[in-house]
């Protein structure tokens, strides 16, 4: 099965995948991409109200073969007096 | 670290001793029972099961070296582990008295195990009332082992989750003797982590990273060092009392 390397960027703070997943094609590259995003996202809900995180599918010859982004945004309505 | 047994003449069934031992007391009249038990060493591939979900079991597998998990398969190859064993576990001391298998037993790395058939399990508790307590014992540590994996699955975020199945993993094997200085085998993938945690590989790494980053932990050859352990275990929540390693408080 092809290699698939998987960076990742949380708000800037950025892994460059050196261990790469075994996958059956790029397809499934591409479905592990779009599952991480809400599994990483879960992680951030506990801190401000705005997330974008990104990752990006690299082969084995480090071509880019696609990337995936999530923004999370939230919005108060009222005022607040703690952020 | 290189498996005690390898050196030594000890009896096969020693790890099941090591094991009960650490979790119970025996009297020597009933550890020679057990060491006399019949048993028939088998060797399985990383990646083989052992016994497999739907089979009807006649027999018990000891694990005698290697890693072995239980786990579900679900449709579109999704897989739910929900238990590592180490040398010295009967990881389907239930089938006993559940012959049918709800789940598989795979080995994680490639297994020695030995099969001890139920009739002779049977014999032995019948002749040795003694040992009921014990093995009973057993099988309760392991639903509190998966009342906390559940607790570890839904609602803990990845870094305490994988911190906190570090924890247990390394605690489990110094209790038979399998670790010691903070430092394990964790012979696993991030796949198998993943698996094993319910968060996707992709996120494992990023976890694993920021773990390194805090300076709690290192993975490298299919080893676990632990850097800090009192912060490792206040990063995880860990409260090992659900591992019942305090065999004076055994019945």
């Amino acid at each position: 099965m092809p290699l698939y390397y998987f960076d990742t960027d949380v708000g800037g703070d950025r892994l460059h995948d050196e261990e790469g997943l075994d996958l059956p094609d790029v397809a499934a590259a591409r479905d592990a991409a779009m599952g991480a995003l809400p599994d990483m996202a879960r992680d951030e809900l506990g801190s401000g109200d705005r997330h974008t995180l990104t990752v990006r599918v690299r082969d084995a010859s480090g071509t880019v073969v696609y990337s995936a982004t999530l923004d999370l945004t939230g919005e108060w309505h009222v005022p607040q007096t703690v952020t | 670290m290189p498996d005690p047994s390898f050196f030594t003449d000890e009896p096969q069934l020693t790890p099941l001793l090591r094991k009960l031992r650490s979790i119970t007391r025996l009297s020597a009249r009933d550890e020679q029972a057990i060491l006399r038990l019949p048993a028939h060493p088998r060797v399985f591939t990383a990646g083989q099961d052992l016994v497999s979900e739907g089979d009807r079991s006649t027999q018990c597998w000891l694990v005698l070296k290697g890693w072995v998990q239980r786990y579900k398969l679900l449709s579109g190859g999704r897989r739910q582990i929900s238990a590592f064993h180490v040398a010295g576990d009967m990881a389907d001391l239930p089938s006993l008295h559940l012959p049918v298998m709800d789940h598989s037993l795979g080995a994680v790395t490639n297994v020695m195990a030995a099969s001890i058939p139920h009739e002779a399990l049977r014999e032995l508790l019948e002749r040795h009332p003694d040992l009921n307590a014990p093995f009973w014992r057993d099988t309760l540590v392991d639903a509190a082992i998966f009342r906390e994996w559940v607790a570890n699955v839904g609602r803990r975020p990845a870094y305490q989750r994988l911190a906190h199945l570090f924890c247990e993993l390394y605690l489990k094997q110094a209790a038979v003797g399998l670790a010691q200085d903070h430092r394990c085998p964790m012979p696993v993938t991030q796949v198998d982590l993943a698996d094993a945690t319910g968060l996707t590989s992709v996120h494992i790494n990023r976890t694993l990273r920021d773990l390194r980053r805090d300076k709690l932990i290192d993975l490298r050859s299919k080893t676990l060092v632990i850097h800090d352990w009192t912060r490792l275990v206040e990063a995880a929540e860990f409260d090992p009392t659900y591992l019942q390693l305090d065999r004076t408080l055994a019945a």
